[in-house]
Order: C-alpha cells, then structure tokens, then sequence
C-alpha cells in the first residue's frame, strides 16, 4: 500500500522535471545574455550540480535505510571513493602542467621525493578505467562489508557504528601521506576532462546535465526496484527481519544487494561531484558528513523517492544562504530544523504531507499506517520497545 | 563573571557589525562617500579551525574598520563581506565563487589550511581575483591571483634551526601532523639538516594525525631519544589543537626545556591562551611577529585590537600581523593603481613597502611573497613569548625551496617572467600557470 | 711604606663602605650580583654567572634561582638588582641576597634580567656544585642529579668531600653515581672505572646506558670495557622490561580516558536506547563548568584553587544533568520507539550546544590549571608515573563503581533496569516509567560531565572538545555490549592496550586504523558486542 502510491505519476513528474532542469539549466546559462531576466549566472550552475550530486548520494542512502532498514553511517565513504576514482583521473590529466611540469606525476608526489607512480594509479590516465573504478571501488567495498556483516546478522545499531567506523578508520588511512592520495590536501588543481577544459562554462553545463540525467536514472532505478517483487522483500525485511527469516527467505542477501546498488550510487555520485567542486580531500570521509546524509533523507522523507532528494536540495540551499547572511548563528539554525523536522515532521517533509493526504481521506487508515511504521524501527535497538 | 562579559561584548560587537555592513560606512573625521568597496572574508567561524580563524575575521573587520575612519580607500568606503565555510573544503571553492561572482567584492582575505587554499585556487584564477593569504604554510607555490603575508619555510623553519644549531643542538626529532606543510617543512629542514652534517641516526621523523589527544608514546620516545646523550631538540610542526595535550604531556613527564627545547611553528600567543605556560617556560617558537615586541606601532595595534574587540584578555598574534601588512598593501596598491581592478591592483602591488609591527619595513615581492624578519621567542609563565634571536635583516619569502630537488631550479617571478614556476634550467615556464593571463 | 698601603687601604675600604653597593669588594658575592642590572648580552649574563660559581657561596643561590624562573629585575633608575613578584600592575621587590622586602615598584620602571635556556642550563650547572654542601637534602640531592649529568671529572674531588660528610643514604647513593659518571671521563686508573661501571650498571637507566655505551667504545682496557659491556646488557634488559610495563600504564591511561568519555553513554545509549549524538557536547560542558569554577576561584578566593576540581565536579554533574533533563523532558520523550531518529534530534541538539559555547566563551581554548595534585611525576623504576594520569584512572573506576551501585543498589537504578527491560511491565507496577526515563537521561548526562572534569586536565577546552571523543565512545560501548556497564569497561581497557602497543609499532595513525578495523571485524564475530545482552526483549 505504502508502494502503491510510488507507481503513480509522482515518479514521473519527479523525473521530468529532473530532466528539463538538465536540459533548461545549461540553456539559461549558456544561450540567455547575461542582463536577461532568465539567465543562470555561471556560479551558480556548480553550485545547482553539486546540490544534485549530494541529492544523488541522498537518494542512494535512502534506498537502504529507507526502504531496507539499514541505517548506514558511513555512506560517505563510498561517496569518497567514487570521488577519489574521477579525481585520479583528473590528476593524470593535468600531465606536464603541473607546477614542477613532470608529465606522470601529480605534483604532491613530486614534492614529496616519489620516484614513480604507486601500482594503483596506473590506469588512471584512462577514462573509461576510471569510471569503472568509481563503480568497483564503492562496490566491491561494500559488496565485501555487506556480505560479512550481514551474514553475521549485524543489526540495528550495531550496524550503524561498525559503518561509521568503516569511514572513520577509511578518513585516517586517507589522511596518510604515505597513502598516495595526497594526505589532507587531497587532489586538486584538476585542468580538463575529456579533454573539455574544466572551468569552461560549457563543459560546467554539460556537468551539471550530467548529473540531473544520473539522478534521474537513479530515480527510475530506485523506483523500479523498490515497487518490484524484491522491493516488496525489502520492505518485509525492513518491518520484520526475524519473520522474513522464518517464512525461508534470506533477508542478508535482500540487504547486501541494496546495500551494494546504494554503495555504487554514492560512488557515481561522488566521480559527479569532484570535477564541480574542484577537490577531493580525506575530509568527505568524516563521519559527520555521513551524519549529514542522513539529515538529508530524514528532512525530505525517507522511504519515499522524491523525500531524499527534496531534503537534499533543500538543507544545502539552506546553507549556502545562511552560512553568508548569518555566518555566526547558521549553525543554530541548522540544528533547530533537525529538531524540529525529528519533532514536529517525523516522516518527513514529504511524508508528511503524503501523511496529511492519507488523513483527509480517511482518518482510521491513517491511524493503521502509523502503528505500521512505529513498530518498523523499533527492532533495531535493543530499548525501550513499544 | 567574565565569560557573561564576554558574551555581552561580543552581542554588541556583533551588533555594531551589523548596523555597520547596513549603514555601509561610518561617519567620521573624513566621511567616505560613493559606492563602497567590497572586501571578502572568507575565515571558517564554526568547525574545528574556527578556533584559529574566527581571530583573523575579527582582526580584518578592525582593519576595515580603521581605514574607513581615515577615509576609506580612493574616497570610497570599504565594506566587509563575511561569510562562513564552516571549516568544510568544498565550502571554501563555493565560498570563494559566491563572494568574487555574487558579491562582487573586489578582493579577499581569507584561508588557513592549506587545503581550504588549495580548494580556492582554481576560483581565483578563474575569477580572476585577489586573495591574501596570512597564514604561514609550506612553500611550493607562487600565483599570479595569490598573495602570500605568511611565512615561507625559509623565514620561519630554517632560521629556527639555525638558531637551535647555535645553542649547541646536534639530535632533532621531527615531530608534525600528517598533513602538507609538516611534510613539506620536515622533508626541507631534513635535507638542510644533511647539508650541514647531522648525521642520519641523529634525526627522527615522526607523525600523528589530526587532533591527536593521547601523547603518551609520542613522548616517552622523545624522552628516549633525548636521552642518548647529545644535546636534542624538538621541531614541531604539530597542528592546533594537537597541541595543548602535547605540551601538556611534555610538561607532565617532566621535560623541561632545558634539557629538550620544543621549537614551534604553528603555537602562537591564541595557542598559548589555552595553557598554564608554567611548565613551559623555555620552550620555542619561531615566528615573524609576537605580541611582546615593543614597537610603538605595535603597541597602538594591541590598543587598536583591546578597543575594537573590548576585552583586554584577548591576545594577537603573526597571522593578524600578516593580515595588517596585506591589507595596508593592498589599501596601497589601489591607491596607486587609482582603481580596484584586480588585473591593475595585482601589477601594482609587487615593489609596494608597508612597515610591519616589529619595526621594519616588509616589501612585496615579484614572486608575491614578503619581506619579514625572523623571530625566535621564549615562552615566559604569562602565555607570551620572549625574544631570545632575531634575524639581522629581513628575509625575503622563497616560494620554491632550495632544499628539495624538484623545486631548486624552480623561480617564481611576476613581474618581468610573468611566471610563477619558472624553470631556470629549461628556460621556460612550466605548467599552464600564466597561459590565460599573459597578457 | 707597608703602614701607608694599609693606611691607605683602610681609608679606601672606608669609602666603599658607605660607597653604592656596587663598588664594594670585588670578591663580594652581592656585589657580583649586582652586575645582572644594566643591559646586557646573554654572553654577559653567563660570564656573571660563573663568576657567581667561582665564589663557591652558597648564599647566591637564591639570586640565581630567581634569575632562571625569570623574577630577577633591575630598576631603571640605578641598574639595582632586585627578586621581583608581579602583584597586580606592581612589583613587590626582594633583595636578592637575603630576600628581604624591600617595597613595591610600578611596573614600567623594572626591566627583567632576560634569561634563555642556555643561561638556565648554566644557572643549574652552578647550582649544582653550589648547593652539593646545602642544608637541605633535596637541595643536595638535586645537585647530585645536576653533577650526574654534567659528568664533569673536575668535580670528582669536592663530591668525594661531600660523600664523606653525607648522612642521608639516598642522598649519598645519587653522589655515588654522579661520582662514577664523572670517573668514567676522567684519567682514573681502570680498576676504578670498572668499579664506577657496576655502580652505574646497579642505576639501571637510560642515561648511564648512553654514558656506558660511550665508555666502551672508548676504552682500551679489556676488564673495565667487559665490566661496561655486561652492565650494558643488564641495563637493555631492564630497560625492555620497563617499556613493557610502560605500554600498559599507557594502555589503561588512555583505556580509562574512553571509560570516562563512554559511561555516560553506556547510560544513554546502552541502557535507554538513544543514540545521543550530543553526548560529547555534555563532556565538553563538564570541561567549561570546570573552566568557569577555576575562573571564579581565580578572582574571588584564589586560595582555593587547589581544591578546585571538587568544587567543579558536583557542579559539572548538575549543570550537564539538568541539560540532560532538559533535552529528555523537551526531546526525547517524543523519540521513545525511533531510536534512530535521536540520532538526528540530537545531533540537532549537538550543533546548537556547540555554536552556542562558542558563541558564549569565544571559539579558541580556554585554559584550565592544573591543581599541585595533579600535575608532575614520580618514577616507578624506569617508567615514569604522572599523577595526573593516575587520578584520572582511579576516578574513572570510582566513578564506574558508583554507576554500578546505582543501578545495582538503588531504588532508582531498579526502577531503571525494570523500564529498559520491559517497559509496559514496569508501567503495569507502578513505575512512573517517564520520571524514570528523565533522571536516567539526566544521570548519564550528568556522568558524561564530570568526565568532562576529568579530561579538562589533559586535552582542550574547545568547542570542538565533544567532537574528539563521541565516535570512540560509541565504539566502546557497542565493542563492549550495548546495556552491559561491564562490557564497557572491558571493552575500553582492552581497546586502550591494543592501540598502546600498536603504536610503538604501527605509528599512532595506522595503529588507530588496526583498532577500528579490528572491532569492525570483532563485531562480524560477536554481532552484539563483548558482553550480549540476553533474553527475549533483546530482538523485540
């Protein structure tokens, strides 16, 4: 029932405007003079793509926590890495234009004394070796977390913190020089990609289409697989894992193939992201920035597809305005909305109001609905159980 | 109780703040007129360097402040613009686009970290715009867009080590946060220390991560090391808020700096303000500027600071030193260009003197770095530093160091190369640093 | 002739007696140290210095030690020296002689007698002969510690004076091995420097390894360098023992800084099921409670500093429990049944608190002292014990033995363990589960403050401080067992251990790497922690 309101043209209107911000967007920015009413101004077309990047991310969170139950704190990890992957690709495409002119090695490393490039920077220079790093890397990682993890039935909490420390100790190793990721500068300077110099307004447009048409794809993705059969096993296994179990179904694979799909989606998310913002530092691993994510999803409505991306698109917005208008007391701000989304919108921006739909057209369904989801995720920790 | 104070303090300054970027401009003895000039501050105020930064936003504001009671800069009045990149590095680059492209501002001040520099990099060229950048940092780069106030490695780490040398200091534990400028600063001192004979065994190398709190080990094997009989001395390059547990590890287990001095880079009079200095008296740090030089010009800019800041408590330090060479170059290289634009300020500001708070005069050079002295400090039981050496002249910056291979042939050169990683052996410039702007 | 001179010399003494101070008999120490005043170059202050030395009077000590703390003035007007206190915006000055009063000075008109380490270094140097015949023990003691490392072989002959005449056996023990060390360098026949080498073999430290290893690299005699050389083994092999021992003091010294970060969250989050983002920041309040308590004392009544910390601690846990209480009554009670959505409200909540002290007490570090009790060191055979360290480890376990007796001894602590365990049950007794639920919040935030004392005394008082501490205090507690005190405790000790001897090895940073990857791998092992709670309301 919960699904049943997904199949309807939401998904679709979802995904059309999407896609004619991709189309559009470029447009007003590219074709429009500047003095006319219309234009998008060049800085902002970044700054839209990296809100779609973090809406992406927000989108693959979701698709675990809210419709698997798996409350992932270390999403940005494969967020990084998939951002890591396109930055290596970039770095080597600098070439003989970095500031010491060695046309192998980036320049981190030729401060540094490196004599020649570390094995798993090889193939970097390829762009299609690239891309299929950004989905293997975040894949397979979580593939490999997953499989254990779930097969020893972590759950709940424990989940969560076992994830946070898979970012945590990944944040470490990436701050380590010896890593060969350039310790806490990360990689930056990026020159071109694909050849298409990468500050040139039209190839920031065709970035910034790029992403909507990934967050599209995604949309559809989420949407296809949630409302298919398996999707209706992910949903038993969110509400009643233990019961998914008995009935003879095996809900860590149910988990460990969301869990997988939404590593890949972060990582894609991430390789989109760094040629917008121009850098990819150990500091997207940080567990705070994973915290964030799931702010996002909850602030939109998890367990809907258009909630994460809303919540994404919103809380950014939010504070790209206040961190300039009111740089002493943003952080106040942000922290009173998560409080009061927590209080005030449990389910949600769009869950909400789906919920207050749901109320004017019948009251006692809505009651059903709500003990339906309060039951949901009180398994997850061991606690004060209705 | 004075954090009450404080806080009403602080409610009022930012208050002032507020009707100020309203009003636009002060009304004073000479009243600027026209359409203010807007100058961008980009310095985290939330997040882990907001302990460093938020100093320099208030020190900027002071500046900005002082010059519009003197009548602005060509008649006009300056008007800050703040904003917040909340210590998040991709907030940097957003930050630094939304000031240059939105807000117009003619040029910024900003940054700490290396990285949040690195993140700006590409905006400022691209943008074409001018940032100042106060903080001392690990060499290795010279940008037309960039201007550097802070230290390179050879005026604060070299000399540091000369200074060491002189009181008879043959073992060296090098000891940082594992980040760029550690690294960097660490590779040059060990190559310099090479080049006038320390021997290999008598150098340690060591690394900790970012606000590293348990100091235990780290220390116990400074002691061990120290304790092989020849005279030893720490470098650190330990990053802020690593600090204060590390200090106070060396002080509990009774290392004194008599028997292992600690020379800093990065501990300042602001670092200093979180710790009972009692136990460390003794201990180093090297710097091109301390509250404690006795200059009547700096002693009008604490008056100035104790005013603007109204707390009496609040200490100042190098990177706001750097702030008020950069910004009064700045004032003066618009004034003699007759105009903000970027490209005209950027070649008027090579050759432009502005004297600094410890009595001498501090040049801006070709290669967009500064003249300063050296200072090596003392740490006396009231949380200042006492000079114990100061450099004769004042050095200039080198951006590329001569102690590293790659970076020996390199020169850096505004002015008549129009270039900032100039190859001295192939003749050319690398990179494309200079190939859309040659003009 | 011969009466003239004396004639003359006694009308001379006659003008230099009522003569200034300065100009008085050349051998006269106070007249020496009169020469500090004035200007001068460090080189200058040194070469007073040994002049000072070569009176071989023991009253002098006190101008030099005032001169290396850094209190030795001169006046401006006279270039007379005096030992200066700062008192306010004056100076109470002393003579530097006999340390009598002699008034208060602005402070404008006194210049301090700068000082470097070299110059302190050769303060202490001169001390130590000076005072080796001192009334005081420790005084003698410290110069028999000062001349061990000075080895100077000139001093053998007034330390086998002062061996002579010591009565203290310790005291005599340190001149016996400041003696060997000095014979070691010295032209001594080699009978008697294999007999320094046992003495220094029975100090057993790393210093007398170092002067050993030097020693039989240098001497061609073969029974003096095998006496070095097994002395030399002896002393590795204690030296190995102690690193041992050393790594696990380290280990339960950090192990119990994540006990004390993590038992108010093992309350928190282990037993109410909240995963209270905002815990570090009640740590980080406890640190500024501390923080305002020092700063009162210091204004109001600085003799109680010392006492400080115990003023500071009920406080702590009052200020943070009633924040506590505020956020459960405001908060939390809605979030009953959404575990995970605590985990928003109150990272909501943890941003608030933290822009919020930084708003109220400014963004850089705050300095809190450390109490006399509380700050140095003693040696516990090769390995060195701060005090510090040790109260933090003995409080962390008293304060875990008192959480125990609450929940265990307590009407309270009952009532608590019969909500998280069956909460509609307990409602069905007549338990007012939400009072229950409020003081249980505000107890573990309570907790989490007074360890915000604690850790006050060794890291940052920032804003930031909170931050630090919350992702390993989660790790403990789920490494540990969620909603099992014990677990935590076990769980913290262990972790600590393990990173403390990682890190001689690994480095701190990879080491920290090899923990995390360690419990991720320990938790596939055990999915529910050290010590699994059991029982049907486990999986409800």
């Amino acid at each position: 029932m919960l699904l049943a309101r997904f199949l309807g043209p939401r998904v679709w209107i979802l995904v059309a405007v999407i896609l004619a911000a991709a189309i559009l967007v470029p447009l007003a920015n590219l074709a429009l003079p500047p003095d006319h009413a219309l234009h998008v101004p060049s800085y902002l077309v970044p700054l839209w793509g990296k809100y779609v990047c973090y809406a992406l991310l927000a989108l693959s969170l979701d698709l675990v926590w809210g419709y698997v139950g798996i409350l992932s704190l270390g999403h940005g990890a494969f967020f990084a890495l998939g951002g890591y992957a396109m930055g290596m690709y970039l770095m080597r495409q600098i070439g003989s234009r970095g500031v010491y002119g060695n046309p192998v090695l980036p320049d981190f490393m030729v401060f540094l004394n490196w004599k020649e490039l570390p094995w798993y920077w090889l193939g970097f220079d390829q762009f299609w070796f690239a891309c299929l790093m950004v989905v293997l890397v975040p894949g397979l990682l979580a593939f490999v977390f997953g499989f254990f993890a779930f097969r020893s039935r972590v759950t709940g909490v424990y989940l969560s913190i076992i994830t946070q420390a898979m970012t945590y100790a990944l944040l470490l190793a990436f701050f380590r020089n010896d890593m060969g990721f350039g310790g806490n500068n990360g990689l930056t300077d990026f020159k071109d990609i694909l050849g298409f110099p990468i500050q040139a307004a039209s190839t920031r447009a065709g970035l910034f289409a790029a992403s909507c048409i990934a967050l599209a794809i995604a949309v559809l993705l989420v949407g296809w697989i949630t409302r298919s059969k398996l999707g209706k096993l992910m949903i038993a296994v969110r509400d009643a894992e233990s019961r998914t179990r008995f009935i003879g179904w095996r809900p860590q694979y149910v988990k460990l193939f969301a869990f997988t799909v939404s590593g890949i989606m972060a990582g894609i998310a991430g390789a989109l992201y760094v040629p917008q913002v121009g850098i990819i530092n150990p500091g997207e691993f940080a567990p705070v920035n994973s915290i964030e994510v799931v702010v996002w999803a909850a602030v939109g409505g998890r367990g809907t597809l258009i909630g994460p991306v809303i919540g994404a698109l919103l809380v950014n917005y939010g504070k790209t305005v206040f961190t300039a208008a009111a740089p002493e007391f943003w952080l106040f701000m942000l922290g009173g909305l998560f409080v009061f989304v927590t209080l005030v919108l449990p389910r949600g921006i769009v869950g909400t109001i789906d919920h207050g739909w749901d109320a004017l057209r019948s009251i006692r369904r809505a009651k059903d609905a709500e003990k339906d989801e309060s039951g949901g995720d009180a398994q997850a920790v061991p606690g004060p159980a209705e | 109780m004075r954090s009450a104070i404080t806080w009403m303090q602080k409610t009022a300054a930012a208050a002032t703040i507020t009707a100020f970027s309203l009003s636009g401009a002060h009304a004073q003895d000479t009243k600027p007129s026209g359409e203010p000039i807007k100058v961008g501050i980009l310095h985290s105020l939330s997040g882990t360097m907001a302990i460093s930064e938020t100093t320099l936003k208030d020190a900027m504001l002071m500046l900005i402040d002082e010059q519009n009671k003197k009548g602005g800069v060509l008649g006009r009045p300056l008007e800050p613009v703040v904003v917040d990149p909340a210590s998040d590095w991709p907030l940097f680059a957003e930050k630094a686009r939304e000031l240059i492209s939105q807000d117009k501002v003619a040029v910024v001040f900003g940054c700490w970290t290396s990285v949040s520099r690195k993140s700006v990099l590409p905006v400022f060229k691209e943008l074409d715009s001018i940032l100042f950048y106060p903080v001392q940092y690990e060499g290795e780069e010279s940008e037309r867009n960039v201007f550097y106030t802070g230290a390179a490695p050879n005026q604060q780490a070299i000399p540091a080590v000369d200074y060491l040398m002189g009181e008879g200091v043959e073992r060296w534990v090098l000891e940082g946060t594992d980040y760029v400028y550690p690294r960097t600063t660490n590779k040059i001192l060990e190559q310099y220390l090479k080049d006038k004979g320390v021997a290999a065994e008598d150098i340690i190398v060591n690394y900790t991560p970012f606000g590293f709190s348990d100091w235990q080990t780290e220390v116990s094997k400074i002691k061990e090391f120290g304790s092989a009989g020849k005279k030893t001395a720490v470098v650190s390059t330990i990053n802020g808020d690593a600090n204060v547990p590390f200090y106070k590890e060396l002080a509990n287990q009774g290392i004194k700096a008599t028997d292992i001095p600690v020379v800093a880079f990065s501990v300042g009079e602001e670092e200093l303000a979180g710790i009972d200095t009692g136990p460390l008296v003794g201990h180093l740090a090297a710097w091109n500027y301390f509250e404690s030089v006795d200059t009547p010009e700096n002693k009008d800019f604490i008056k100035k600071w104790h005013a603007f800041i109204g707390n009496d408590d609040r200490v100042t330090n190098d990177p706001m030193e750097a702030h008020y060479i950069g910004f009064n170059m700045w004032v003066k290289a618009v004034e003699k260009a007759g105009t903000t634009d970027p490209d005209k300020v950027i070649d008027a500001l090579p050759g432009i003197e502005q004297a600094n708070l410890t009595g001498g005069t501090s040049k801006m050079l070709p290669n967009h770095h500064i003249t300063k002295p050296v200072l090596i400090g003392e740490i006396n039981d009231e949380g200042q530093f006492d000079v114990v050496s100061e450099t004769d002249d004042l050095v200039p910056g080198d951006a590329w160091s001569d102690f590293l291979p790659e970076s020996k042939k390199l020169e850096a050169d505004w002015v008549d190369l129009k270039c900032g990683n100039y190859d001295t052996e192939a003749k050319k410039c690398l990179g494309d640093t200079m190939a859309e702007k040659s003009n | 002739m011969n009466r003239s001179i004396r004639w003359l010399l006694a009308g001379l003494a006659f003008v230099l007696f009522v003569a200034p101070a300065v100009a008085q008999q050349a051998a006269d120490p106070a007249a020496i140290v009169q020469k500090f005043g004035g200007k001068q170059s460090y080189d200058d202050t040194e070469a007073v210095i040994s002049e000072l030395a070569r009176t071989g009077d023991a009253n002098v000590a006190r101008a030099l030690r005032a001169l290396r703390d850094g209190d030795l003035y001169w006046r401006e007007s006279d270039e007379a020296v005096f030992i200066g206190k700062r008192k306010g915006d004056d100076y109470e000055i002393f003579d530097p002689m006999t340390g009598e009063a002699a008034g208060t000075v602005p402070r404008g008109e006194m210049q301090k007698v700068r000082v470097k380490n070299s110059i302190r270094n050769a303060v202490t140097t001169a001390l130590g002969s000076l005072t080796l015949g001192a009334d005081s023990a420790a005084q003698r003691m410290r110069a028999a510690e000062t001349l061990f490392s000075e080895a100077d072989p000139e001093m053998i002959e007034p330390l086998d004076a002062a061996i002579a005449s010591e009565e203290d056996a310790g005291v005599k023990a340190r001149m016996e091995e400041a003696r060997a060390s000095a014979v070691l360098v010295s032209d001594r026949p080699a009978e008697e420097k294999a007999a320094a080498a046992k003495i220094l073999a029975n100090r057993a430290d790393r210093e007398s390894l170092t002067m050993l290893t030097r020693f039989a690299g240098a001497t061609d005699d073969p029974v003096a360098k095998q006496a070095a050389e097994a002395a030399i083994v002896a002393i590795q092999n204690n030296i190995a023992f102690w690193n041992q021992m050393q790594n696990v003091w380290y280990g339960l010294s950090l192990g119990s800084v994540l006990l004390l970060a993590a038992i108010g969250l093992a309350i928190t989050f282990g037993v109410m099921g909240v995963i209270n983002m905002a815990h570090g920041e009640m740590v980080m309040i406890g640190a500024y409670t501390t923080y305002v308590v020092q700063e009162f004392i210091r204004t109001n009544a600085p003799g109680l500093f010392e006492y400080s910390l115990f003023i500071a601690l009920p406080l702590a846990f009052l200020v943070a429990g009633a924040v506590g209480l505020v956020m459960e009554r405001g908060l939390i009670r809605f979030l009953y049944g959404r575990p995970l959505e605590t985990l928003l409200a109150t990272f909501g909540v943890s941003l608030i608190l933290q822009q919020a002290v930084r708003t109220i007490f400014g963004p850089s570090n705050r300095e809190v002292g450390n109490p006399d009790f509380m700050s140095g060191a003693f040696d516990l055979g090769l390995m060195s014990v701060n005090w510090n360290r040790l109260w933090i480890i003995v409080f962390a376990l008293v304060v875990f033995a008192a959480l125990l007796a609450v929940l265990n001894k307590t009407p309270l602590g009952l009532q608590m363990r019969a909500v998280t365990q069956n909460r509609k049950m307990a409602a069905a007794m007549g338990i007012r589960t939400p009072w229950v639920d409020a003081m249980t919040f505000a107890l573990g935030s309570g907790i989490a403050g007074i360890a915000g004392v604690a850790l006050s005394q060794i890291d940052n008082v920032s804003p930031n401080l909170g931050q630090g501490y919350i992702i390993d205090s989660f790790m403990v507690v789920v490494f540990g067992g969620v909603g099992n005190l014990w677990g935590t405790l076990v769980g913290a000790m262990t972790l600590g251990i393990v990173n403390k001897f990682l890190e001689p090895f690994a480095g701190a940073v990879l080491g920290k790497i090899v923990v995390l990857v360690l419990i991720i791998l320990f938790i596939q092992k055990r999915p529910r922690g050290l010590f699994a709670q059991k029982g049907r309301f486990v999986e409800a």
